[in-house]
Parts: structure tokens; sequence; C-alpha cells
């Protein structure tokens, strides 16, 4: 260990450590403990996140902490931008960005390891030991991957994220669904992670490095090579950039759940809610865009890539919203409110929105983790219930519960002054100034604003639905009780959902002049940072332009108005159509499209289609090929050997003076091609 | 010499020693003519050759023959008849240790043997002809090293004299190796009348400086040289001289297969890379005689792996198998002389020296295995081995071991020599066809043999057995061979190290 | 009178191609051996007169050896006959034949 840094960064890596070490002691002595196994988790975690409070305090101070812990192979490979040697190693990288996402990670990460508590030993789940072992790799392999120094070492943890999440999801694996769906997530995932791979190795051989900080990234070579213009493997490197970063993206559209790769993650349902809680609000799928901020530097290079990047997040938030609209099942309808604000993360980033996407992913970390655990809360008391139409009145039942999911509902409709409105209008505040200069952003901030409104509705009428009215099942007249493992982890959210959006009014700011948009400072380097990973330095590097409608400040009100209206505008309408005592379903006004929104826009059917009409012919194709032509090849030679062999080994015929003849042959033949070469004949 | 202020002859100790014990083992027949002490008789020899082994290996570690030291260096007796120098050490500890594992494993194979003291006489004897051969340093002292092989070799093979097959086979070896000689000593003679010295490096000093009608006489140098060639390829069991090796193998007394088919070989060999590097500097050569040399090398190495395996293939009969197999190794070694026209064949002759060391071990390992199932009266195909491993685990398990490492499968030490010859050999060929035609043969005969050899493999460990078979007998001497062999097998993987610094600086000794 | 190095050497290969036409006609494994023979003193010819074109005696000493090898060998070899006939019945080359393939 190259623990050279004093001060509290010479800590870091205990993060990590703490649920890696909590992981070995569920999984050795789970058995023997007491709540099976929780107590390690939580005292880890706990410790995970007094540490990168520290780490987030110490970068406050103007600090920042860049080591090398492990030099694990070295190449002496030349790369296309003629840097000779490269190194594979695992780092520590803390700034702003990472000290930041350490912290969410590891409080949400507490925060659900409280709550299992209540929702899994209190219900007297079997396999605790190995849930909590489960969820204690799971919180390593995140932490590890936000605060890795370089791309592989990212990838490496991204991957065990993905495999932590496949184990998680089919937690119940005796059921049907559970192993099926962890299945999907994974194989769905990890066709993303094959391009993310292509593209690690892709940048690993175009720079010869893999770090993301400092003079010797991958960042600063590209941003060299596209001054040189040079050429890359036959592109010039701004095309080349695009091709990689794209491919990286990959891993990225199938970690976010943004669309094409969306599919796995309603399925994913199937897991413990906590897990769902974890996997939505602060690890696997927040994995995705994390990764995309942590790189911003490479992406900013190329304004191809920001504007896919831009577009995707916009669709995706808008067709997962329509998506929302239909569901029953509570879990299902937070699902898709998932990818659907996933893409709001994308559209910010994508338009060089670097504050306003990191902000969204903090704010959304909080309000989605809330009302996970808050749904998780209302399937306690629904005895396991999850469809939303068995349910109604619980408000009074669970006053705790309603105003916590009342908070995160909230924050997640973008109703002023919840945390989730001031994101969410930072997000298409950025995406509106590029829009006006750039055709595709604008149809993509379009998207984006009318995703505003089926928010502010699905939000709505899954809280009217749940809550108000009158029960609609013996369940919901009499709802089991919650315990304060349940209350604490709901409480300390619901606050959080509540106020964490003011740690960037950049609205207010502009309207008052005052420096209160601390984020910004705080990820601009205000306090610490590593150079070059700063808001200004992408905003310098991003080549979008920006327009305003009159002023600055007329399109900023003009944008949080717009948003704000369109999401009280959808959580009104819910309010009429389901905030009545008996409320229906409402189906029939949507026709036929409501056929089509219920059957996800028939992306599985697709998606199985692809699996079964074409890839398993080709498959099968393959396999015949392989069958007739390999293995006749194969036998082919085999056969010729073993016919060969018999025949070579008739020449030994038994008899002495067939020997000798041929041996004298043999010694002419020799003799007449050495002196046909020598020239002794001549 | 500075060890000791020994004598220089003294450096041929470890052939003396092995002369002396066949000189005792007459002796003890002569006062005791026909006796059956097995246990005076094997003890001598294995003594003998042990300790042959013993000096040889001290000799090394002393620096003994040692280029590049102060005071040491190569040791030239009898006027450069006889050089001491790494390579012979090398052979001659080669020699020593199949000697050793032949004469334990006698022990019990020769039980109720009516020739016991001539038996272990002739295989001593043959023993010292091999050593000497190590040490000889002209066409002289090698001719009659090769006959003091040769001659107790055929009476070996034939030893069982009321076995057909043995004495066929006895009868074949004789008959050819006697045509072999023949063709070798005239091979002689043409060296001799082209170049007027028998003495290897005088004959070297010839041909650089171009001394009297050298220059006229290419085409007799030339068929003298492939003549000397036929005469190594006879002793290597390499096409087109092996007619011999898989009848005499087969015929022979399992030990003697086994001492022939990789003492005599390495013996053979070690004549070849003395003779050839020595006395036919390349480049003198190939201006008087108009042809690379290494070329017929690379022409047999090709052919004989190439029958060998295919041959062995499809054998049903284990032994004769092994036989075929021995040839197919000789084919890998000859990869060493044909490499050595290329930049970097000094490193492929040392790869190829270190598996003859191996191969010393496995193949001896592997045919003395045959001897237990003769001992033991199994049977000889394939079939009649099925199962065996449910009755002799220890000894099967260590046949898998002998099959696996001729095979090349990692991780035992057949792989890593094999492995080193072919990554030598691919850095010698940079720029050579021919050397990259050797490293395809090297790779596609390689992939063959493991058929057959996992064939045994499956044979002993999966296949039931025919029919039900009483307990094993477990036959001391014949065990304890077996198991040294396969533990030599698996321990040279780790100390691969000293025995390729000492192939490489034995062939860097003679190629410099 | 000297003859010129040349004839010896026609002569002795004349002598080494008899021996080796025996070798390969002779089923006899007596005829064999002296048809091995024959060559073996071919070789002996070619020995003795270089070691007069050279000048040296090296061929002659040679020959000597080759001489007495020869019959160290014809001793060995005439066992192996001897056995062969005790077991074959005959002394025809050809006849065993148990081990081929």
């Amino acid at each position: 260990m190259a623990a050279t840094a004093t001060g509290p960064f010479g800590f870091a890596p205990a993060i990590a450590v703490f649920p890696l070490v909590a992981f070995v002691i569920t999984l050795v002595f789970g058995r023997h403990l007491p709540k099976k196994g929780a107590l390690p988790g939580i005292l880890a975690t706990a410790g995970s996140l007094v540490v990168s409070v520290v780490m987030f305090a110490a970068v406050a101070g103007g600090g920042e902490h860049h080591t090398t812990l492990y030099e694990w192979t070295s190449g002496a490979a030349t790369s296309e931008t003629m840097v000779e040697g490269i190194e594979f190693t695992f780092g520590i990288l803390i700034d702003p960005l990472s000290a930041l996402m350490l912290v969410i990670v590891s409080l949400v990460a507490l925060l659900v390891h409280v709550f299992s508590l209540g929702y899994m030993n209190a219900e007297g789940e079997t396999g605790l030991r190995r849930y909590y072992a489960e969820l204690g790799l799971f919180t390593f392999s995140m932490l590890a991957f936000v605060f890795a120094d370089n791309l592989l070492m990212a990838f490496m943890f991204f991957e065990l994220v993905g495999l932590c999440s496949y184990l998680l999801i089919g937690f119940w694996f005796r059921t049907e669904s559970a192993p099926s769906a962890a299945k999907k997530a994974f194989l769905v995932t990890r066709f993303g992670d094959y391009f993310f791979l292509i593209g690690v190795v892709a940048i690993a051989a175009t720079f010869g490095t893999v770090g993301f900080a400092g003079e010797e990234s991958f960042v600063t070579a590209a941003e060299t090579a596209i001054d040189d213009g040079t050429t890359l493997f036959g592109f010039d490197a701004e095309t080349w950039v695009t091709i990689t970063g794209l491919l990286v993206l990959g891993g990225v559209l199938g970690k976010s759940a943004q669309f094409p790769f969306h599919t796995w993650l309603p399925d994913a349902m199937e897991g413990p809610t906590t897990v769902s809680a974890l996997i939505h609000a602060a690890t696997m799928v927040a994995a995705g865009v994390y990764l995309v901020a942590r790189m911003f530097g490479y992406y900013a290079l190329s304004p191809t890539a920001l504007a896919i990047i831009a577009f995707v997040g916009g669709f995706t938030a808008l067709f997962a919203a329509t998506m929302a609209v239909v569901k029953d099942d509570i879990k299902q309808v937070l699902a898709y409110s998932t990818i659907s604000q996933y893409g709001y993360m994308m559209l910010g980033l994508g338009v060089g929105g670097y504050v306003a996407g990191v902000f969204h992913l903090m704010n959304h970390a909080f309000f989605k983790a809330l009302l996970f655990l808050g749904a998780g809360a209302v399937i306690i008391l629904m005895h396991h219930e999850q469809d939303m139409w068995e349910m109604g009145g619980l408000k009074d039942k669970a006053p705790v519960t309603y105003y916590t999911f009342l908070a995160g509902a909230l924050a997640l409709a973008g109703i002023v002054p919840f945390s989730g409105f001031w994101s969410k209008d930072e997000v298409l505040f950025d995406a509106l100034a590029v829009g006006l200069e750039q055709p595709v952003i604008l149809a993509a901030y379009a998207m984006g604003l009318l995703a505003v409104f089926f928010t502010g509705f699905y939000t709505f009428r899954m809280v009217f639905l749940t809550f108000h009215g009158e029960p609609r099942s013996a369940a919901a007249e009499d709802p089991h009780s919650v315990g304060w493992a349940v209350k604490v982890p709901l409480l300390a959210l619901g606050t959080l959902a509540t106020v964490a959006g003011f740690a960037n009014l950049a609205p207010v700011a502009e309207l008052l002049h005052a420096d209160i948009t601390f984020l910004e400072f705080w990820l601009d380097g205000k306090y610490g940072a590593v150079e070059g990973l700063t808001y200004h330095a992408y905003h310098e590097t991003v080549a979008f332009e920006e327009g305003v409608i009159g002023s600055e400040t007329t399109t900023m009100l003009l944008s949080a108005g717009l948003s704000l209206g369109l999401a009280l505008a959808g959580a009104f309408t819910a309010h009429t159509l389901y905030n009545v005592p008996e409320p229906s379903r409402h189906t029939t006004k949507l026709g036929g499209a409501y056929r089509v929104l219920k059957s996800n826009y028939y992306q599985d059917e697709y998606q199985v289609w692809l699996a079964e009409g074409l890839t398993l012919p080709l498959a099968r194709a393959a396999d015949r090929f392989d069958q007739t032509v390999i293995d006749g090849v194969v036998n082919g030679t085999s056969t010729i050997s073993l016919f060969g062999s018999d025949r070579v080994k008739r020449i030994q015929t038994g008899i002495v003076t067939n020997y000798a003849a041929l041996l004298v042959g043999g010694f002419i033949g020799l003799l007449l091609v050495l002196g046909y070469l020598g020239g002794w004949f001549a | 010499m500075a060890v000791l202020e020994l004598p220089d002859w003294m450096a041929l100790a470890p052939a003396l020693i092995l002369a002396g014990t066949a000189l005792v083992l007459f002796l003890i027949d002569s006062i005791e003519p026909h006796s059956t002490n097995r246990t005076l008789l094997s003890g001598t020899a294995v003594a003998g050759s042990l300790s042959s082994l013993a000096v040889a290996v001290w000799f090394t570690v002393a620096g003994v023959g040692a280029t590049g030291i102060e005071n040491y260096g190569v040791i030239d007796i009898m006027n450069g008849q006889f050089v001491v120098d790494q390579l012979a050490l090398y052979f001659m500890i080669i020699i020593a240790v199949v000697t050793a594992l032949v004469t334990v494993a006698s022990y019990d194979y020769l039980q109720d043997h009516t020739y016991q003291a001539e038996y272990y006489s002739l295989v001593v004897l043959a023993a010292t002809g091999m050593s000497m051969m190590a040490a000889s340093n002209s066409l002289v002292t090698i001719f009659i090293a090769l006959e003091l092989t040769s001659l107790p070799s055929y009476a070996l093979v034939a030893i069982l004299k009321d076995n057909r097959g043995s004495v066929e086979a006895g009868l074949k070896y004789f008959l050819i190796g006697a045509l072999s000689s023949a063709i070798f000593v005239y091979g002689v003679s043409l060296v001799y009348g082209a170049t007027g010295s028998l003495q290897l490096t005088r004959i070297a000093t010839v041909l650089e400086s171009g001394d009297g009608a050298v220059g006229e006489m290419g085409g007799l140098l030339g068929l003298g040289i492939l003549m000397l060639i036929g005469g190594v390829a006879f002793k290597t069991a390499s096409v087109p001289f092996h007619f011999w090796a898989p009848e005499a193998y087969e015929g022979a007394p399992a030990p003697i297969s086994a001492f022939l088919s990789s003492a005599s070989k390495a013996a053979g060999f070690v004549l070849a890379f003395r003779v050839f590097t020595t006395a036919f500097p390349l480049e003198a050569t190939t201006g008087i005689i108009g042809v690379d040399w290494t070329l017929v090398f690379a022409i047999l190495a090709i052919v004989t792996m190439t029958l060998g395996n295919f041959a062995a293939a499809t054998q049903e009969n284990v032994k004769r198998m092994l036989a075929y197999s021995s040839i197919g190794h000789a084919g890998y070694v000859l990869i060493g002389l044909a490499a050595l026209s290329a930049d970097g064949g000094d490193l492929v002759m040392g790869a190829a020296m270190m598996h003859l060391l191996v191969y010393g071990f496995m193949n001896t390992g592997a045919f003395l295995f045959v001897g237990l199932a003769e001992y033991w009266g199994v049977g000889r195909t394939f079939e009649d081995y099925n199962g065996l491993a449910e009755r002799a685990p220890f000894a099967c398990g260590a046949m898998a071991v002998f099959m696996f490492s001729l095979a090349g499968v990692p991780p035992f030490s057949g792989f890593w020599s094999k492995y080193l010859l072919y990554t030598e050999l691919i850095n010698a060929a940079a720029d050579n066809t021919v050397l990259l035609v050797l490293a395809a043969a090297l790779v596609i005969n390689s992939a063959l043999s493991l058929y057959y050899y996992s064939r045994l493999v499956k044979a002993l460990w999966i296949e039931e057995p025919l029919l039900d078979r009483d307990r094993l007998a477990q036959p001391t001497g014949l065990y304890a061979a077996v198991i040294a062999a396969a533990v030599m097998t698996v321990v040279l993987l780790p100390a691969f190290g000293p025995v390729a610094d000492a192939a490489l600086e034995a062939a860097a000794a003679v190629v410099a | 009178m000297t003859v010129d190095v040349q004839y010896y050497v026609l002569l002795s290969m004349a002598v080494f191609c008899i021996g080796l036409f025996g070798v390969l006609t002779r089923r006899n494994a007596l005829l064999f051996l002296m048809s091995v023979e024959l060559m073996l003193n071919a070789a002996n010819i070619n020995l003795i007169a270089f070691a007069f074109y050279h000048g040296n005696l090296t061929g002659q000493l040679f020959a000597l050896f080759t001489m007495a090898l020869a019959a160290a060998e014809v001793a060995v070899g005439l066992g192996i006959i001897l056995v062969l006939y005790r077991n074959f019945r005959d002394v025809d080359v050809t006849v065993p034949t148990t081990m081929r393939w």
C-alpha cells in the first residue's frame, strides 16, 4: 500500500474496505451473528459514511487526493499517440465529484441497511446471511467504482456492481420470475458492457493510458491529439474520440437503463424493495451516469457524442414517463420513473450542464431512495401487496410513511421548493439555452419538458391511489404496523429530499444576485479540486453555443415557470381523476394507446424477437457450420491421420532385407538431393 | 586442472568408473559362474552407475571443462583423442542416470533369469561405450566407442535366448547395425581421404585452411559426411536408419528397451553434436561441399518425427507404440542440429539437449512401466492394460505423468523442454523458411502424439478391465525406478533453471 | 611405380557396392554377414590408400582397429545367428517376421 498521502486522505481506501470486510464477516460468520449479519453491514456503511464525510470536509478544506495503490501489470506496447508503455493500476481519485458521490452512496447504503432490519429481518425472510453479504459486496463495489482513478479499474468494479445486482435481483431464487429477471438484468447490461470493454481497450490502445485525471490522463491526451490534428487509426482525432466515447457509452446506457437498454430495469423489481432502492438511487443505475460525469472532460471534446447523450436522455425521459402512467404496481411506477429521471441526468450532461446533471443525480439519489423505501413501507403495511388498486386510504393509518412519501413525490414531480424542482429546472434550463442554438437539443429539450407533465401525473396518480380515497381491500383496512427501522430512514431521507435542493438555488441566485449556488462552486473547484476536472474547464471545452430569450433571467424564469406549470398541471390532472373516494381506471380514455403503453411500446417483444427470431437462427446456422464443416474438417483430419498412420507403419514389413533396401534407398535419396544441391555431379 | 590437482586423464573418471564396474562384474562372474546373487550383481552395477553419476555431477559443479574461468578449460586427453568439456559431462550425467534406473529396475525383471552377471556386465559395458562416446574427439575413438556400445547392445537385445521375439529383435538390430557401421566406417575413410586426419579439431583446421587437395575432393567429403550422418542416424534411430528400432525395442527385455531408447540415443546425439560442430565448421564445409549439411538434418528431423508419430498413432502394442514415439522424439532433438546454421542455433541445440535429459527420465520410466507390466504378465496391448490403475494406482499415476510429459502437456518437464525448443526455434527461424517448416512439423506432430499418449492413459485409468485381476505384486526395484523417474520428471520442473543453464552452456561450449 | 589414389577409391567403391549388393540380395544370415565384412574391407582399402597418399599412418592404424572390431562384430553376430537357428530352425534372415507394422 502506497498510502503516502498524509492527513485524512490516507484513510480513503477504508471507505471501500469497510463494506468488503463486512461482506467477508457476514459470509463466514453470518449464521451466528445477531440479526443475521445486518450489524456488520450497518457498522461498515456507517464507517464508510464517516470517512466519506471526512473526505468531503477535506475537499471542502481545499484538498484533493490522487494516488496509485497498486500496479498490477504494465506493458511495453507503444500506443497510437506514440506513448511508450502502459500501466494498469488500482488508484484512488478523490475530487469534489467523487467525494460528493461517496457521501451519497454510503449514506443511502447505510439507510438501506437500517431499513432492511425492518423490511427483511422483521418479516422473517430466510437467506439473510446471503442478503447482507451481497449487500456488503455491492456497496464495496460501488464505492470502489466511485473513487477509481482510471477507466480500467472503473470497468472492473462496474462489472462487479453488475454481478452484485444480478445476485440481489435474483435473491428470491426459488420463484420463477426473480431468476429470470436477474438473468435479464445481467444479460442486457452485459450487452452494453461489451461495448464498454471495447471502448476501454480502444482508449488504452490509442492513448497509452486509462487514467482519469492529471497530465497523464487519456482526457488530456485526447485534447492534445485534437489540438494537434493527429490522425488516430485512420480517423481524425475528434471522430475517434466520438467513436470511443460512444463505445464506453454503451456500458452507460446499459447500466443507467437508457433506451434501448432500459428493459431490464422494470423486471429488476423482482428483487427485494430495499435492493431496488439501492440499485436505483445510489449504485447500479447511478453508476452509468456517474461514469459520464467522471469522464466528462472526454465527452466534452466531442459535440456529437454530447448531442447523442442529450437526445437519448431526453427521449428516454419522455418515453419512460409515458409508460409509467398506466402501471398498476407501485414499484413498477417507480421503476419507470427511475428510467425517466436518469434520462434527465443524461440530458443535462449531454448539453454540457455538468452541474445540473450531478445536481439531479444527487437529488434523485435522495428522493428515489426515499420513494422506494416508502414503497417498501407501504408493502409492509399492505402485507406484501403491490397493486395500487388494492390500496387506498393509507394516509391516516400511516402518517409518517405518507408525509415522507409525499415529500419524495413532490420532489420527483418537481414542485417548488422540493429538491427535484431545482435540479430538474436547471437541467431543462441548460437544455433550453443550448437548444436555442441547436435544433437537435431543442427537440431533446421539448421531450424533457413534455415528460414533466407525465411525471407530475403518474407521481400523484401513485400517491392518490395509494394513500387517498377509501381502502379498497382488507389489507388496506387493517395495515400491518412498521417499526423504527423503517421510519428513521424515511424521515432522514424525507428531510434530505425536501432540503437538498437548496444546495444550488440557481434561479434564486440569479434573481437576488446572491452567491448561493454552492454545488456549482463545489464542482467548480472553489474549495478543492483536481486540475482540469472542474465545471469551468468542462464548460470551456464544450463546443455548444448558448442562446437566450430576452435576457438570461427571463429565459430562466420562463423555463422554470414552464416546467413548474406542467408539473402542477400533471398533478392536478391526477387529482381530478384519482383523488376521489372510489377512483376508476380511466383507461378507456387512452384508447389504443393504452395497450401500447401497457405493453411498454412492445420493447420486450421486439427484443425477444431479436433474440429468438434473429439471434437464434444465426446461432443455429453457426452451430450447423460448426457441426458439419468444422467438425468435418477436424474429424477428417483425424481420419486422415489415422489412415496415414496405418499406411506409414506398413513400411515396417518385418523382413530385414526390406529394411536394408529401404535404408539404402533412403540414403541414396538423401545423396541425390544433397549432390544435386551441392553440384557434386556436375 | 585445478580441482584437487588430479591428473588430466582423471577427467574421464565417469567413463572409467563404468569400465571398472564392468570388470568387477566379470570378476564376480568368473569367481562364481552362473551366480544368481541378484542383490550383489545388481547392487554392483547400480553402485557403479551411481558413482559415475556422482562424479559427473561433481565435475560439472566444480567446473571441470568449463570455459571462461581462469585455470579451467576444456581438457584434452591423449593428444586430443578425448576431450572433456561441459557437453561431455552433461551427456555422461544423462547416461549414468539412465543406467542407474535401468539396473535398479532389472533387479526384479531378471528374476529367474540365467545370465545375470553377463547381463549386468553387458549393460555397464555399453554404458561405458556411451560415456566414452560423449568424450571422444576423434573419429577413431568415436568408432571404437560406437562399437563398444553397439556390440553389447546386440547381445542384450537377444539375451532372452528362448524368446523368439527377443532373438528376432537381436538379429534385426545386429544386421542393420552392421550395415550402418560399415557405412559409417566407409564415411570415416572418405573424410580421412579428403582431409588426411581423423582428429576432429584437425579436420576442422584442414577444412578452414583449405590445405592440400581438400578443395578438389568436395564430392568425396560430402559423401563421407553423409555416411557419417548415416552412422549417427542409426544410433539415434532416425529415418531412414530407424528400421531396427521398433522391433528391437519391442522384442528386447523392457529395461533394455529403456536403456537403448534413452541412453543409446543420447549417446548418438552427443556424437552428432560433437562431430558436426567441431569437425565440420559450417562455412568452410559449405564452401567445399557446396551445400549446407544442416539441410540433411532438417530433412531427417521432419521425416523422422512425422514417421515416428504417425506410425505410433495406430499401434495396438504398447511397447511398440513407445518405440515409435521414441523415433518421433529423435526427430525433435534432430532440430537442434538442423538449426545450427541460423542465428541463435546454439540456443536451439541447448533446448534439444534439455529435451534429451528430460526424455532420459520420462522415456526410461515409460519403458520401465512396460517392464513392470511384463513382470505382472498382464499382456502387451492397450486393451490388456485396461483398468490397471485400480490395482496399481501409484505406478499408473507415474505412467500418466510420463505419457503427459512425453506429449508435452504442462506442467511436466516434457512440456518445458519442448516449449523451449519451440520458442528458440521460432526465434532462430526469423528469416529461415526451412526452420519455420520444422516448427510447424513440431507442432503438428506434438498434437498428434497427444492422441496416442492419452489413449494409453485412458486405458489405464478410465477403461474397465477386460477380466478380473488378482492383486498385483509390487516389485521393489521396478517400483523404485518407475517412481524415481516420475518424481524426476516432475521435480525437474522447479530445477529447470540450472538444467537449462547447464545445457545452454554445454551447447555454447561446442558451438562457439 | 605408383598408382594414383583415385584408382584405389574406385576399387574400394566397387568392393563396397558388391558388399551392399550382397546385403540386399542374400537371405542367408552368414552371407549377409560376409557382405558386411566386404563393405568394412572396402573402407580399409580406402584408409590404407589414403594413408599412403597423405603420408601419415593414421589411416593404417585405424584400419587395424577396424579389423579388430569387425572380428568382434562377427563374434557377436555368429552368436545371434546361432540362437536364431535354435529358435527358427533356419538362418534365413527373412524368416523371423513375428514383429512388424
